[in-house]
């Protein structure tokens, strides 16, 4: 089973493939200290550019932007208190009161290094657990499927956060996205105004560049805001084999943020940000000094950037095996494989186990690069891209998205689609409605869906066919789990609370 | 003025004026309905490599996809385009004709010129490793004692897959329930699962649908072979819009017609798993006006929309 994995190896290190790791780190960890700019919007971008690559060029520029830029948006959330990209935020608890103390150095070190483990802890689970899940996935029948969709579904729960009901709108208009076009068993057409180009259903890369891209760059546009200047003397670096002794005691912490990171990562629905924040209160949680945190702990720091390194191959565990991704970026990066004709599924790593388990490498490899280009070279060089002019940085990515989704399909109609949806996206943003949701509705509506009506169909339209099998009976459990779970706990919080005042 | 006239009629005559001779005098647009990639899109690929040289004289062949509404976006745009010899495009039967039965379509068997077709995959009816059908008469005695007991699962309704289905139905008496996937592999994934019990994809096992035996499967039965009169294959080839001057016509198929002799050509699709099967003009109009009818028959028997 793990054999494919060694064979794997040489065609990694061919000149070419291992190059477009390097840049894809250089690129991420730029990208991602953009404020604004994201790992997905970067990726999607990438995606169409990618047709004429080999895969593991192209597979390898991703996994590279991926880890990049999760620890680039550690950058800008230390020295401005800006996150880079939304898993930075808890980032910035810690991160910036270290800067104030003149330990902006240190902080970004602690930063780059927890990234890196994290990334690499990823990796390592990507590629233990994904080859024994893909001989398991035969077992996922078309009921199966539904129910992991179904329990993905239900887990958008957790990225409603503080308004759910203008989460669960994001979650219903993405469901609504995914109904566009021939339903998946007859043919019909449905809202398609007669639109050949709607038959097919609208293709998520086109709807994450517009969702996920153009609001962020209009608003880069719309405030060309002057933050305060960097100086790289400010930031009382060291060399890196210099702290590194310092960061001896963090191992229990990093232990804990890999371990969320990868379990987060793995679930569908939930992503960087929600691994942060859950590694970042655990850690404080069994912290001996929790007064500190908050006050420029670096162990804070290395909680979140640990974690939010740490789901990133770990999305790609459902993605790669049931074709079910998890986050939006493992969304994308099926885009990416799909788009070099390899289909996710149990067969892909029969069929092409040179390209995926060359794929697992490059996550290793683009984590350990973190450490060596982002720890000791570059980091000052990289705080100095915020003093980058905003309206130029904001037309070249525009540029670059009109072009990336016209090369989809060569044709014009997806760019008016991108372009509507980022007008919708646009509104959503400034009226604070979560995007995640839609994504996840997208796929994960088209899965449900699907899913449900074949199974009736092999069912011969008896609805116990949903439920004969163990495999559908722990998903349906776990999905009730998901749903009722954080009910129970928080009416157990209000009756303590309640006890308390009486 | 009369002298930029006159330039003018030159100009005019000078369009006109059929030059044949010179054809191609500007690049071929080779349009296939698919995505790059795919195995339509592989095959308009080599095909086209190989056409340049047949053509010769530095002619140049490019290969354009309009993916979309399942090759339908490409099929009506070759339908649609000028018939002057520089717009081809690739036809896949008897899906291209098929998707005229059951929706609104631009086109229909007379919108081209049929110049050649190339690949014939045979459909196969197969079960899974572990079924407990080891021949198809034990698969066919299943499914007439309970009707609809069977599951078969398609890559979608409407394709030659489906039809194969539908003929073999037909041909034995069986009913089927069908099970139609997005796309074959998903299709191959559930039948290697046990999700359902029999497919009818290009696979492997129990019978062939050709008339005669594949080379690249030469022990498996044909279903003539096994009794039942059945025979159903996914056709992919090379079309022009109708109404194609006959002196380019015959350019073009004599340059197909030479682009299978060459062995170079011949190793390439056998090693992409394409088995061959070369017809053209005339003969490769008759499969296309065969296959209309076969999917209108069965559309008008078992419409399935």
């Amino acid at each position: 089973m793990y054999s494919d994995l060694l064979h794997a190896l040489p065609e990694v290190f061919a000149l070419t493939n291992f190059i477009a790791v390097i840049i894809g780190v250089l690129a991420g960890i730029v990208v991602g200290a953009m404020p604004g700019l994201s790992a997905t919007m970067a990726i999607s971008v990438l995606v169409p550019f990618t047709f004429g690559l080999e895969p593991l060029v192209a597979l390898g520029l991703m996994a590279g932007i991926y880890n990049g830029a999760m620890y680039g948006g550690a950058i800008p959330a230390v020295l401005l208190r800006i996150p880079g990209t939304p898993a930075a935020v808890a980032t910035t608890f810690d991160g910036y009161p270290m800067a104030q103390k003149g330990q902006g150095g240190f902080a970004l070190q602690v930063a780059v290094v927890s990234s890196s483990i994290g990334g690499i802890a990823s990796a390592f689970a990507l590629m233990l657990l994904a080859p024994p899940l893909s001989k398991v996935t035969l077992l996922f029948g078309p009921a199966e499927v539904f129910w992991v969709a179904v329990f993905g579904l239900a887990s958008i729960i957790f990225l409603l956060g503080g308004n759910p009901v203008k989460g669960l709108i994001s979650a219903c208009f993405g469901v609504f996205v995914s109904v566009i076009g021939s339903d998946p068993i007859y043919g019909n057409d449905r809202f398609t105004f007669g639109q050949l180009e709607l038959l097919d259903g609208i293709n998520i890369v086109i709807l994450l560049v517009g969702l996920y891209a153009l609001p962020p760059v209009i608003d880069l546009l719309e405030t060309p805001l002057k933050t305060d200047s960097v100086e790289g003397e400010k930031l009382g670096t060291e060399p890196i084999w210099k702290a590194l002794p310092k960061m001896k005691g963090y191992w229990k912490t990093w232990l804990r943020g890999s371990f969320i990171g990868i379990w987060i990562g793995i679930l569908p629905g939930a992503g960087g940000s929600m691994a942060a924040f859950m590694s970042y209160n655990e850690a404080r949680r069994s912290s001996k000094k929790p007064d500190d945190w908050g006050k420029g702990e670096p162990e804070g720091v290395a909680a979140a950037e640990t974690a939010n390194n740490a789901d990133t191959a770990s999305a790609l565990i459902p993605a790669l095996t049931l074709g079910i991704p998890g986050t939006a970026v493992a969304a994308v990066m099926l885009g990416g494989l799909l788009v070099h004709g390899l289909q996710p599924g149990p067969m892909l790593f029969r069929d092409n186990p040179d390209v995926v388990f060359g794929f697992m490498w490059q996550f290793l490899f683009g984590a350990i690069l973190l450490v060596l280009l982002g720890g000791s070279l570059a980091t000052n060089s990289f705080a100095r891209l915020l003093n980058l002019p905003r309206p130029l940085l904001g037309s070249i990515i525009i540029v670059l998205m009109l072009i990336g989704v016209y090369s989809i399909h060569g044709r014009m109609f997806d760019v008016y689609m991108m372009l509507g949806f980022g007008a919708v996206g646009w509104v959503m943003d400034k009226l604070k409605f979560p995007l995640p949701p839609v994504v996840l509705g997208l796929i994960l509506g088209a899965f449900a869906e699907e899913n449900l009506r074949l199974a009736l169909r092999i069912g011969r339209g008896d609805w116990a066919v949903l439920f004969k099998n163990t495999t559908s009976l722990v998903l349906v459990a776990l999905t009730v789990a998901v749903v009722v779970g954080p009910m129970i706990k928080r009416r157990f919080i209000d009756s303590r609370k309640k006890e308390g005042e009486a | 003025m009369r002298k930029t006239l006159s330039a003018a009629l030159l100009a005019a005559m000078a369009v006109a004026t059929p030059a044949l001779a010179e054809y191609p005098e500007k690049p071929i647009e080779v349009i296939v309905g698919y995505s790059a990639g795919g195995g339509t899109d592989v095959m308009a690929r080599t095909v086209a490599k190989f056409l340049e040289t047949a053509l010769g004289d530095g002619a140049a062949v490019v290969v354009k996809n309009m993916p979309g509404a399942g090759g339908q976006i490409g099929f009506t745009e070759v339908a649609n385009a000028d018939p002057d010899g520089y717009t081809l495009g690739t036809f896949n039967l008897p899906a291209a004709l098929a998707l005229t039965n059951d929706r609104n379509a631009d086109y229909d068997v007379t919108s081209y010129t049929y110049l050649a077709n190339f690949v014939e995959d045979p459909n196969t009816v197969v079960v899974s490793a572990e079924s407990e059908f080891e021949t198809l008469d034990e698969l066919l005695a299943a499914a007439k004692a309970d009707p609809g007991a069977i599951t078969v699962g398609l890559s979608s309704l409407g394709g030659n897959d489906h039809f194969s289905a539908n003929m073999i139905a037909q041909a034995s008496g069986a009913e089927f329930t069908l099970v139609p996937f997005k796309g074959a592999s998903m299709a191959r994934t559930a039948l290697m699962g046990k999700h359902v019990a029999a497919g009818t994809m290009t696979l492997s096992q129990t019978a062939s649908f050709q008339d005669e035996r594949s080379a690249f499967r030469p022990d498996v039965p044909t279903a003539k072979e096994l009794g039942y009169d059945a025979q159903m294959s996914s056709l992919r080839g090379i079309v022009a819009p109708a109404g194609l001057d006959p002196e380019v016509e015959a350019k073009l198929e004599a340059a197909l017609s030479a682009v299978n002799a060459m062995e170079e050509f011949q190793a390439m699709m056998a090693e992409q798993g394409n088995p061959i099967s070369f017809v053209s003009g005339d003969a490769f109009e008759a499969v296309a006006v065969q296959q209309d009818g076969v999917a209108r028959a069965i559309w008008e028997e078992t419409p399935w929309k």
